[in-house]
């Protein structure tokens, strides 16, 4: 009796030993091993571009840590889907890491969770930024975020649909692009002229992309503004191209990365396109015939949709910094910076880094429309929420009058 | 019940000798004792006990305490802000037409379900050669995740590629080429949802039912069989009310498991805008994963959490699914 009771106590007691313990992570004083053996260890959190990102990542780390044995570097790598519920989750856990790379930061600034960029990284690293990137990361005047790659968008035409379809050179205008996409499907058999992906991968590149070129603009760092007279005609230019039947199939439920898929097939005659696409291409079909060229707006003028995603450093402890500083001067030096940018496919956002692949063929479409670049207003706190309106509701446009799901995107962008 | 646990820790106390304190007052003896039993009895409830406060209810107050918060994007915490969150739930212009769609779904899921496990488990009780293969079979389905099954029809109904769609224009059904937009549309998409929905739940089902007609003993069916019932009275009258414990074990927990499933309508529907083929669990998921407001879906939560429980407490008043027959 006495024997079982003791034993039973023991099991009782190691339960909740076990039991507090599993708990520990989750009041937030994350019991971290920064001072194990006087090495600082920086977390770092980045999302995956491509399945080389780890790779080149680790080689980076690798590099630095070679350089300052003092510090060591934890890397973690999510997908795109789930990186933003992870960086909600171990902010709230208390467990931010100390540099993360992610598109939307204005939210973690509001909250005062970011150390502004001039303090982690040295005045020539800083000054070596290309001025219109750092200017897109500023917050009231301080930039809180460093650009670390950046896209432009343009228009992949399938050379040898087109031609089919009997049209001359590639569409420049919203006119000739309904026109030729139109021709496209004609050709039947599955095919569609152009390429429209509106489902919640990724429709507020694709909305920027007709709205903008119709003049359109989702606001500016103060105010979002989506239900503005500016971007309806954009939106009635999408409903032309679905009703006209010149798109593919159900374009308000399509994914992004499926249709480049079909597109790559050598189904689709032209669809929106990122500097990345070029190596899927080569990857998946070398023999595809196809050229780049601006996107058509809606009087020709030159524009593309800019992205931009950047690093930023969390103030966790206080007393990181240097390390972080350390470890991002070593990032951003040309050596390490351009093979990284150059692997992915992007565009640089160092000066440095623009001269070195200033030659670099494959991305010269993109770097020639990238003057005419405009961004998201990624600075604005509500971008986040603007951001997933877009997803979860513009594609109803596929449906709905344009002017209702502006509102609508709209009234969900206040009330967040 | 308490009694007995007096007399034999009693018992057990002077058969082993064990001295006594204070033995003066009954009133403090007695106390004591019961300490002492509840002592006792801890080694054997403690655990149960952790687990529950561990695993049920401190995560439910947790909740319930969000679903009050302010919480930013960040994850950070604002204060508090009353009711707002739950106001602003019900203030969501399509919470009604998902509230509704909700409960289709657990009503179609859980009668189809029941209805083709009731025919699937009448076949697997009869005796016939390979039977335990075929039984087999059924339960394959649950060995594999729903994630998995459902991304496989997810896939074979994609346009240009799937296999699915690619049959359909085969034989004729479907006449684009490129086949139809099944998961682009909200109602084919809700609809194919409730098929892998009804899939998925059938291998369990289908077992409580069978355990369930096993239960029943042969004579039962021979005297029915001597009365001259034939084949359906027999089933009707004699078979279903002995299923009556299975099938309401059955029900049950498939309601609650169909109403929290996320999984299937998450990859069927998830490209899909706007809200018209969502339930109260997508929505959840959309308010965490796409809105960040962890605050508004921890509301949202309390108020399926309620709904969970107004279901069930009405399918066992109206059922009475303890009652025996």
């Amino acid at each position: 009796m006495k024997k079982s009771l003791r034993f039973g106590a023991a099991i009782a007691l190691a339960a909740t030993a076990s039991l507090t313990l599993a708990s520990c992570g989750f009041g937030g004083g994350s019991g971290s091993d920064d001072e194990s053996g006087g090495a600082t260890t920086l977390d770092l959190l980045v999302p995956s571009y491509s399945d080389n990102t780890q790779g080149l990542w680790e080689d980076v780390i690798t590099g630095f840590e070679k350089e300052n044995p003092d510090i060591k570097v934890n890397l973690e790598v999510q997908s795109w889907d789930n990186l933003e519920s992870v960086i909600t989750t171990k902010i709230q856990g208390g467990e931010a890491p100390d540099i993360y790379n992610g598109g939307p930061f204005a939210g973690f600034a509001a909250d005062g969770l970011l150390y502004p960029a001039e303090e982690v990284v040295s005045a020539d690293t800083f000054s070596d930024f290309q001025d219109s990137f750092i200017a897109n990361a500023e917050v009231d005047g301080t930039a809180y975020a460093l650009p670390l790659i950046a896209s432009a968008r343009a228009l992949f035409v399938n050379n040898a649909l087109l031609e089919q379809a009997g049209v001359a050179a590639p569409p420049t205008t919203w006119d000739e692009l309904l026109d030729a996409a139109t021709k496209i499907s004609a050709l039947g058999g599955g095919i569609a002229g152009y390429g429209m992906p509106l489902g919640s991968e990724e429709a507020q590149a694709e909305a920027a992309v007709w709205l903008w070129g119709g003049g359109g603009t989702f606001g500016d760092a103060t105010e979002i503004t989506v239900d503005d007279p500016a971007n309806l005609p954009g939106a009635d230019q999408i409903k032309k191209m679905i009703d006209a039947g010149a798109t593919q199939a159900d374009p308000g439920s399509t994914d992004r990365s499926p249709l480049m898929d079909i597109f790559i097939q050598g189904k689709i005659g032209m669809q929106v396109g990122l500097p990345p696409t070029v190596g899927q291409i080569e990857e998946n079909n070398p023999d595809l015939d196809y050229s780049i060229v601006p996107i058509p707006t809606e009087d020709g003028s030159p524009f593309t949709l800019g992205v931009m995603d950047q690093l930023m450093a969390f103030q966790n402890d206080g007393d990181k910094q240097d390390a972080i500083t350390k470890f991002l001067d070593y990032y951003y030096t040309a050596d390490v910076y351009v093979p990284w940018v150059q692997t992915e496919g992007f565009l640089p956002v160092t000066k440095s880094g623009a001269e070195a692949l200033g030659g670099e063929e494959a991305l010269a479409p993109f770097l020639e429309v990238l003057p005419d670049a405009q961004f998201y207003p990624s600075t604005n706190p509500k971008w986040s929420a603007t951001d997933a309106a877009f997803k979860a509701l513009f594609g109803q446009i596929q449906t709905k009058p344009s002017q209702e799901v502006l509102t609508e995107i709209q009234a969900q962008v206040d009330a967040g | 019940m308490s009694t007995t646990t007096d007399t034999s820790s009693t018992q057990a106390g002077a058969a082993h000798g064990r001295p006594r304190s204070g033995g003066s007052d009954p009133g403090t003896g007695r106390r004591r004792r019961g300490g002492r039993d509840l002592l006792a009895s801890l080694p054997w409830i403690g655990p149960a006990l952790i687990l529950i406060f561990g695993v049920v209810l401190f995560p439910a107050v947790v909740m319930f305490y969000n679903s009050t918060r302010d919480i930013s994007i960040s994850g950070i915490d604002h204060g508090s802000v009353g009711i707002d969150n739950y106001v602003e739930v019900f203030s969501f212009p399509y919470f009604w037409p998902i509230f509704a769609r909700t409960i289709v779904w657990v009503v179609v899921v859980v009668a189809a379900t029941v209805l083709i496990s009731l025919g699937l488990a009448q076949i697997l009780d009869k005796a016939f050669p390979g039977r335990r293969i075929v039984r087999l079979a059924v339960i394959i389905p649950w060995a594999a995740s729903v994630v998995m099954t459902t991304l496989v029809v997810y896939y074979g109904l994609e346009p240009y590629f799937g296999i699915i769609n690619k049959f359909l224009v085969d034989v004729g059904l479907v006449d684009t080429p490129e086949g139809y937009g099944w998961t682009r549309n909200p109602a084919t998409a809700f609809a194919w949802s409730i098929v892998v929905a009804v899939f998925v739940s059938l291998p369990f089902t289908t077992y409580t039912i069978l355990a369930g007609l096993a239960t029943i003993p042969g004579d039962v069916r021979e005297a029915a069989k001597m009365d001259g019932a034939g084949p359906v009275r027999t089933y009707v009258s004699v078979i279903l009310p002995q299923l009556r414990g299975a099938l309401s074990v059955a029900v049950l927990i498939n309601i609650i498991n169909v109403f929290n499933s996320l999984p299937i309508l998450k990859v069927m529907t998830g490209s899909i805008p706007g809200y018209d083929a969502d339930t109260i669990m997508t929505l959840i998921f959309k308010y965490i994963q796409n809105q960040h407001k962890v605050d508004v879906a921890s509301a949202l939560s309390v108020v399926a959490f309620v709904i969970v429980i107004v279901i069930v407490a009405v399918y066992v008043k109206v059922v009475k699914p303890m009652q025996e027959v």
